[in-house]
């Protein structure tokens, strides 16, 4: 329960991962962003940016075989996990390309051979299926963790307890990951919580309370938690905290949240300690956010060219 | 507000603005009215429909509940019980199952359980049905599970001034209502709504159109594409009445027999799934009720038996179109 000190000393290859997934993430909801008000795409978006370091740090000791279940705000962890942005993109506009046929949208995105078995849009609705696929498991189904990732106004739901209740009690190899951005819509968690979200989960498993916009903090909490979990000490917890920038939902930046690009933003502060400790150069920073703007523009050509789902399925 | 006064008594409003205009006028009449549910308090809800209440009456009368439908409900059935008149908003209807349990097992059971000792005069409302492209979670039609459910009332207005007046009935009546909004409608167009007082009975059908050929059944969204439909009928010559059920249970059979005994033809529109749907128990009732008089088979224009689809929402949803096909298909006999 303590909060983990950044790993200063970690590997030039790992940091870069690191960074690329973050900047990956936050330059395609960027993107995102700015196409949206065209109603290209006919899905609600919920973006991460400014949370891009929890699934990243997250996903980094996450294997393929490794199923992580999320809520609606997905892209984040989807593309850290490893979908493949041109499946996203697919998606997003709805074409049959799409990682889930042009029939999931936003919130449904589905990428078996990288361990994405499905998100829900009914908060806390996906909770109980990373219990599950812990459980398989653990019953001989594979060598997987089962990950369930959510925010703080999921702790809110009967199906939190009931699942923390479950896994901690068979010793699932399960990690529950709580992406606390303080915020529930337009409300702030000391309007919708009165527990502590550390108190209720450290009385059922050990739980570990990190600065979500710290990448290196996530990783090295994250990479304690997954190996324990597969090492068969049962269910872990990890509360990370960190700050939504945009509004619930849609394109437009939130007025109800104070952000400090210093003191908040993850990429910011992972490319400040690389740059320093001599990992990168400015030059290859910026070749790399160039780099990840032409695999963007490839996704949207690849979407945009895509056909749309046959409506005769339909009828079936 | 955008409404505007045309004559004294009176306003033009949408159905977004009525639902507005019923909670103030029932919190103003009756202290026992609470609102509340997700982001109702200050934000005045997703949709709008409890815009300014949290400033108008305060945070004992309007507020924000934490993300926990099942608490939100079973809390609400406990308030009804002791003298409370709730209103809770779901904010969308599919978010409602987690509450599921709440609204069939304590709330629907409540009256007769109790010997009549106890009601729960609770209202649930809730935006629901597609035509907002929400796709599969912010679309659903599920109002065949609580008609199925005894204890409940189901209400679906199709128009403001309805929307109004059978929101107060429903705060008003002794059991609990799931009280069912359009949304697709919700801005849709205008209507005239009585200022103040307002009430329209529950389990009184409205004939929004009449007509001599054949008769179409609809509620909801489904009313003002059957009016359409209804006006393109007529150009091939074709009377077509349309009857508004406005609420499910308790049901108007006498004007839906009435009005099927007279055209000797009816089609059922509703979005949902078709199979299990509000229309397959109107149909049942007019092959038990009046099938001396049918000319035809009563046909069923529904959504399909798939979950509410994402880019292919204007397929699913029945319109003019598939209504006019299903028209045909009641001549075709
Ligand atoms: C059961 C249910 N209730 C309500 C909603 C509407 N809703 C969607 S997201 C959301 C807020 C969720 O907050 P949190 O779980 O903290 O996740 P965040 O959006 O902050 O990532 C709400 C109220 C829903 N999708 N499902």
């Amino acid at each position: 329960m303590t909060d983990s000190q950044p790993n200063s000393t970690i590997r030039r290859d790992d940091a870069l991962w690191l960074l690329r997934r973050m900047r990956l993430i936050r330059q395609t909801s960027e993107r995102i962003a700015k196409l949206y008000p065209t109603d290209v795409m006919e899905t609600p978006v919920h973006l991460c940016i400014g949370q891009e370091a929890v699934a990243t740090g997250l996903c980094h000791h996450l294997r393929d075989e490794d199923k992580l279940f999320l809520g609606h705000r997905t892209h984040g962890p989807a593309l850290a996990k490893g979908l493949p942005l041109e499946k996203l993109m697919a998606e997003l506009y709805g074409r049959s390309t799409g990682c889930s046929h042009g029939y999931g949208g936003s919130m449904h995105l589905l990428d078996l051979e990288h361990g994405l078995p499905g998100s829900s849009a009914i908060v806390g609705g996906s909770i109980a299926l990373g219990v599950g696929a812990g459980l398989a498991a653990e019953l001989g189904a594979g060598h997987f963790v089962g990950v369930s990732y959510f925010g703080d106004a999921a702790t809110n739901a009967g199906v939190f307890y009931e699942s923390l209740n479950f896994a901690a009690l068979r010793a699932l190899p399960v990690l529950f990951v709580c992406e606390d951005n303080g915020f529930s819509n337009v409300m702030p968690k000391s309007e919708h919580s009165a527990h502590d979200i550390v108190g209720v989960a450290s009385q059922m498993m050990p739980t570990a309370s990190i600065d979500g916009t710290d990448v290196l903090a996530v990783n090295d909490a994250a990479g304690r938690a997954v190996s324990r979990a597969r090492g068969g000490q049962g269910p872990q917890f990890l509360h990370c905290r960190t700050k939504r920038w945009m509004k619930h939902q849609g394109p437009e930046r939130c007025d109800l949240i104070e952000v400090d690009i210093e003191r908040d933003c993850p990429i910011h502060k992972l490319e400040r300690f690389m740059a320093s400790s001599g990992m990168v150069t400015p030059r290859e920073l910026a070749d790399l956010r160039s780099a990840i703007e032409s695999e963007i523009d490839a996704a949207i050509e690849f979407a945009e060219r895509s056909p749309r789902p046959d409506p005769n399925l339909m009828e079936a | 507000m955008t409404a505007t006064e045309t004559r004294p008594g009176v306003k033009v409003m949408t159905m977004i603005e009525a639902i507005s205009d019923a909670l103030r006028t029932e919190m103003k009449n009756d202290d026992r009215v609470v609102v509340f549910g997700e982001d109702v308090g200050p934000k005045g809800g997703v949709f709008g429909a409890t815009a300014g209440l949290h400033e108008e009456f305060g945070e004992t009368r309007c507020f924000d509940t934490p993300l926990s439908e099942c608490g939100i409900v079973g809390a609400g059935v406990g308030m009804a019980v002791y003298g409370m008149r709730p209103v809770a908003e779901i904010q969308f209807l599919d978010f409602i199952y987690p509450a599921f349990d709440q609204i069939v097992s304590e709330a629907a059971k409540m009256r007769y359980r109790s010997g009549g000792e106890y009601t729960c005069p609770m209202v649930i409302r809730s935006p629901y049905g597609g035509g907002i492209r929400g796709g599969h979670y912010h679309s659903q039609s599920s109002e065949a599970y609580f008609c199925h459910t005894p204890g409940l009332k189901v209400v679906i207005p199709s128009t403001p001034a309805d929307a109004k007046g059978l929101l107060i009935s429903s705060i008003r009546d002794e059991d609990p209502v799931m009280f069912l909004e359009p949304k697709k409608i919700y801005r849709h167009g205008k209507g005239e709504v009585p200022l103040g007082e307002h009430t329209v009975p529950l389990g009184r059908a409205r004939i929004a159109r009449a007509g001599t050929d054949v008769t179409l059944l609809a509620y909801g969204a489904m009313v003002p594409v059957c009016e359409a439909a209804a006006d393109a009928a007529a150009e091939q010559g074709r009377s077509v009445e349309v009857v508004d059920l406005r609420t499910l249970v308790p049901l108007d059979e006498q004007t839906i027999v009435e009005s099927v005994k007279k055209t000797g033809r009816c089609v059922v529109v509703y979005e949902a799934p078709k199979t299990c749907g509000y229309g397959a128990e109107l149909a049942a009732i007019l092959a038990e009720k009046c099938i001396e008089y049918l000319e035809g088979p009563v046909v069923r224009v529904a959504g399909f038996d798939t979950p509410f689809p994402y880019t292919l929402e204007h397929l699913y949803m029945p319109d003019e179109k598939r209504v006019l096909a299903g028209i045909d298909k009641t001549f075709a006999w």
